[in-house]
């Protein structure tokens, strides 16, 4: 068994399919809950003009959110991973660009599980997260032969999925202390 | 064998599990601690004037030119000083509710914005958010006599010009406890726990 069929099997695949939903679903009952917030978020990019600020937030919170919940069954798989990866293509791309400009004081509005990290400032960082949330989406997407699971495969998935989401919450937590860490070595 | 494999990796998954929630609050904790001793949030905490002290004064200048009397109201009202800016996302969150306070407050409350920097930006933000009916200062003093150090910030200052509540406020209901806590007479929520005990 070599580590090809490691990182391709159901059990891989599942678990970071279902870390991914839990992701999606979490940032988009965050915005949609506090859509003010999300869209005065939007509005610190400045990527698209102030009339349709409102149509554009309330847009990438739904799209998260269908994405989310259709990434979930194997039937709707391929189109929620298709929705999954153009939101997160949209959201890195409206990154790269103000870090491009240099506008890095602004908070990312990223919200969901990272909501509790504190302000997160735009950093490079954040675009490597979103790089390799890419590539977990397109591994999910690998179990091209399928192996019959067994009870013991589905808690392997769920403890997995449970890791998966505590890293991402603890890389974003550091990921918000670093600028924090700069400004004390700087003063 | 098979089940001795088994209870081991249920085992591991627990540990690891475990172990992951270490790590999440480890860096949560140094994230709190950051925020606690960077230069900007160890003012914010303690330091400044105190609540019951009497409010540091400015006269300063309104984006719209007119004067404002920062510190001591000239209309004989309490003061509601407001620190914001135009990329923070709470603050703009916080306006209409600020706006509608204003009215329903109008008989004992003025409401004066604060903020700093680019003035032709802020200039640009005042008029886009329609902030144009309230005085609104850019001073860099301003945030440092009173320690502001995150925002959305806000200080109470009773019509005496003495500071009754201030802090940072994320929502309306925090907004309205520093009213509260000029009514009650204290200065936090803390305090009037302990008053009551």
């Amino acid at each position: 068994m070599d580590i090809g069929h490691v990182l391709t099997d159901a059990v891989v695949t599942r678990a970071l399919g279902a870390a991914l939903s839990v992701l999606l679903l979490a940032g988009a009952w965050q915005k949609l809950r506090d859509r003010e917030l999300f869209q005065a978020a939007v509005e610190n990019y400045q990527l698209v003009p102030q009339s349709w600020l409102a149509f554009i937030a309330t847009g990438l919170s739904l799209l998260e959110l269908a994405a989310g919940i259709l990434l979930l069954p194997t039937s709707t798989r391929p189109l929620g991973a298709s929705l999954t990866g153009v939101v997160l293509l949209v959201v890195t791309g409206a990154v790269v660009i103000n870090l491009l400009r240099g506008r890095t004081d602004i908070d990312c509005g990223c919200g969901g599980l990272s909501a509790h990290v504190g302000e997160q400032s735009l950093t490079w960082a954040l675009v490597m997260r979103n790089v390799l949330l890419l590539a977990a989406l397109l591994l999910s997407l690998s179990d091209a032969e399928q192996r019959p699971l067994v009870w013991f495969d589905y808690l392997t998935v769920a403890g997995t999925t449970l890791a998966l989401l505590g890293l991402y919450v603890a890389a974003n937590q550091l990921m918000a202390n670093q600028p924090r860490l700069q400004s004390l070595r700087t003063h | 064998m098979n089940e001795a494999l088994i209870i081991s990796n249920i085992l591991l998954w627990a540990v690891v599990l475990a172990l992951l929630v270490t790590v999440l609050a480890l860096s949560r904790q140094i994230g709190i601690l950051y925020e606690r001793i960077s230069p900007m949030g160890a003012l914010m905490l303690d330091q400044g004037p105190k609540v019951g002290d009497v409010s540091p004064r400015f006269n300063l200048e309104s984006l719209s030119g007119a004067s404002v009397a920062v510190g001591l109201s000239e209309q004989k009202k309490s003061q509601l000083l407001f620190f914001l800016s135009p990329t923070c996302p709470v603050c703009k969150k916080l306006l209409p509710i600020l706006k509608s306070i204003s009215v329903s407050e109008r008989s004992w409350l003025e409401l004066v914005f604060a903020s700093d920097g680019d003035r032709p930006e802020q200039v640009e933000f005042y008029r886009r958010v329609g902030l144009t009916d309230f005085p609104y200062v850019l001073s860099t003093e301003l945030g440092m006599a009173f320690k502001v150090g995150r925002l959305p910030y806000a200080i109470l200052i009773g019509e005496d010009g003495r500071i009754r509540g201030k802090g940072l406020v994320n929502s309306r209901e925090q907004v309205e406890s520093l009213f509260t806590a000029k009514e009650l007479g204290v200065a936090s929520v803390q305090e009037f726990i302990d008053q009551r005990a």
